[in-house]
Parts: C-alpha cells; structure tokens; sequence
C-alpha cells in the first residue's frame, strides 16, 4: 500500500505537474469546477431549482476561468515574464536562451541522466537542415539549437549538484505566472464571467429574462 | 535604489526557484480574491444593500478559510510524505504530496467545510444583514379569521307552522291569475 502511495508521489507525471505553475493552476481550477458545484448539488436545505441554477453557475464560473487563464495568463504573463528578466538580470543568472521553450527543454534535460542528456544532444530534429563550419549541409542536432556555454553546463556529469539550473530565470517565470495567476483568476475572470454567465445560463434554460433579478437575489441568499 | 530594487527581486526569484511551494499560488489566489470578490460584490448597484453585505461577507469568509486550509494541509502531506519515503526520495514526494494536498483541500476540504461553517457563522454574528426570503404571499384564514367579528348567528328554529301547498288537492292552489272556465 505505502509502496504504490510511493511511486504515485514521487512518478514524473506528478512532478511534471508541481513543477510548473501553469499545470498546477489550471489542475485545481478544474477540480473546483467539479468540487463545488458537487457540494452545492448534495446540500439538502437548498430547494431543487436552486440547486441547479447555483451549480450550473458555479461551473460556467470555474470553467471560465479556465479559460481565461489559459488565453491569458500562459502566453502573457510567462512570455513577458522571460522576456523582462532577460533584460532586467545578468547573463551568469538566467544563461543564454533564445525563448522560453528552450529554457524549458533545457529544465527536462537537466532533470535526466547525464548518459540520456548526452544522447538527446545528439540527436536530429527532422525537417531541418544546417550549414556547418566547413560549409557541407546536415541534419540539425538537438545541441545546434544550444549556444555554447548552455552546452558546457548540459554536458557536466551530475555529481556537485550537475548543471545549473538558472534559478533565478525560473523564479522570475514562477513570479510572472504567479502574478499573472493572482490577476487572471482574481480580478479578470469575475468581470469577463460577470458579463458571460448570466447568458450562457439563459441558453441552458436555467434563468429567464425576467426572473434574473429574483434567480440572483435566491442564488446569493443561499 | 535601482541596483536595490534589482538585488531583492533577483533575491526573491532565486528563493522562487529553488524552492517554489505549490502552496504558494494557491493561498495568494486565494487572498487577493478575499479582497476583490466582496469588493465587486460592494460596488454592484443593481443589488439591494443588504444582501451586497451579506454576499460580501460570505465571499470573504470562503476565501479566510481557504487560506489556512490550504497551506495546513499542504503541509500535513508534505510532512506525512518525509516521514514514510526513503531517504533519496523524501524533496521530490513531500513537494508533490504537498500538491496533492493542495488538491483534496481544493476538492474536498474547502466547499465541505465551507458548506458547514458558514451558515452558522453568519446565523451566530449576523442577524441584521441577513436577507430576508421573499415570503410566499398564502390566504392565511385561520389567523385572519379571529379578527374578523363575526355576528353571532340566531338559533334556527324549526318551523312547524309553515303552510306547503298540497298538490294533491285542487284547493290548495293559490287562487289567484286567471282562471280558466269550470269553477
């Protein structure tokens, strides 16, 4: 039992998720769009219209913050959040990449063997080609996309903490996306609900024209 | 004051980096929330005054029981996971274990508690601001009806004095209209 608790804490797919902001936000978000509404329909005080009207509102709710925090907050806030710390540190801080997703290929090659870090620079991308120093055509590597020094470190052996991880550079991601978070899901998404919700339920048959000021008043008393 | 500036930022990402808590997001989700949904709520004028303070109020408490609820839990997963992994094990799985914590507060926890706590909690301090429901206007008879003076009724007597035609017999016709030959 303690064994299989075990693998499931420390497997990858559980780490790739606590490792990034963006996926543990968006996990949660989807777990309040299921949790809440559940609750609101198991509560016996509530009458049965109520119910539903409350918990479909809930739902739409979560779900557009879902929404908005993947139209929003992941290009915006992560993107500009990479791009201001590569103006505002120092190179030795946050190394040489061109994008961010460069930065997060370098994140997951960090996190292997050194033997399977090795091999993964090694190999081709398909579809692309480069001119080399003597001039002949090949295939692209995977370490031709890496500027040197960001080579030097990926080639490090793992012992004395391997190579560097440029921690500030991934703490200004992990602020922006907090921020961006914080923002998104706090003061954006109520607005853009506000104005999305009270039609969507209309369409579900869940609030009539005349009755929204009556179907308020009930969902907020309850 | 730049070069400050840049130093504590650089201080914060770095600490941000190396140990960032799945706790962290959540609970300043959840406080900025606790200002800004009762704020919203306030500034609503549609609404009538005290249902806006009463809604407030209750937005405002979910998210100051989030907040606790998060991060104790949190903590309890991640220091149950330290206990019963292995040595080499023991960062990677209380940190996703914190996160799995996160996740049962958020699923369970939090709209459980929520439910329970609440209603009381407002039933107990606050008994001004609570909305009235809109009666369901009933012809209540029985209550009205003791105001209502109704005159005393007089005792029906039965009557053995009241005269019934007899159809039987010609005479007891009323002899009154036109009369038509014979007698």
């Amino acid at each position: 039992m303690i064994n299989g608790v075990g693998k499931i804490l420390t497997g990858n797919s559980l780490s790739n998720i606590t490792s990034n902001t963006n996926s543990q936000v968006m996990l949660e978000t989807t777990l309040k769009a299921i949790g809440r509404p559940g609750f609101i329909l198991i509560d016996n005080e509530i009458s049965e219209d109520t119910k539903r009207y409350a918990a479909a509102k809930e739902f739409l709710y979560q779900a557009t913050c879902l929404l908005v925090y993947a139209a929003l907050v992941v290009p915006v806030f992560k993107h500009g959040a990479f791009k201001l710390a590569q103006k505002t540190f120092e190179k030795t801080d946050i190394g040489n990449f061109s994008s961010l997703k460069q930065y997060n290929h370098y994140l997951k090659l960090c996190d292997t063997t050194h033997t399977n870090r090795i091999q993964t620079l090694g190999k081709e991308i398909k579809g692309t080609s480069v001119v080399d120093e003597t001039g002949n055509v090949r295939r692209q590597l995977v370490k031709d996309e890496y500027d040197a020094s960001m080579l030097t470190e990926l080639q490090k052996p793992d012992g004395n903490g391997g190579p560097n991880k440029f921690p500030v550079l991934k703490g200004a991601i992990e602020l922006g996306n907090i921020i961006g978070s914080v923002f998104g899901l706090a003061v954006f998404a109520p607005q853009v609900s506000h104005a999305f919700i009270h039609p969507a339920l209309r369409i579900l048959g869940l609030e009539k024209k005349s009755d929204k000021s009556v179907q308020n008043n009930l969902d907020k008393t309850v | 004051m730049k070069a400050d500036i840049t130093t504590k930022l650089k201080n914060i990402c770095k600490n941000l980096g190396e140990n960032n808590k799945p706790t962290y997001v959540v609970m300043a989700i959840a406080a900025v929330k606790g200002i800004c949904r009762p704020s919203f709520t306030m500034m609503d004028k549609k609404e009538d005054p005290k249902t806006k303070k009463y809604t407030a109020i209750r937005e405002g408490l979910t998210e100051l029981i989030a907040i606790p609820v998060y991060w104790a839990l949190g903590e309890l997963s991640a220091k149950a996971a330290q206990k019963h992994l292995p040595k080499d094990l023991q960062k990677k799985g209380a940190k996703n274990a914190m996160f799995l914590g996160v996740c049962t507060a958020a699923l369970f926890v939090i709209p459980g508690l929520c439910s329970a706590v609440i209603k009381p909690i407002m039933g107990t301090f606050y008994h001004d601001g609570v909305p009235e429901k809109k009666k369901i206007k009933k012809l209540d008879v029985t209550s009205a009806s003791e105001h209502i003076e109704i005159p005393a009724r007089s005792a029906v007597v039965a009557s053995t004095d009241v005269k019934r035609p007899n159809l039987q017999t010609f005479s007891s016709r009323p002899e009154f209209g036109m009369k038509v030959g014979g007698v």
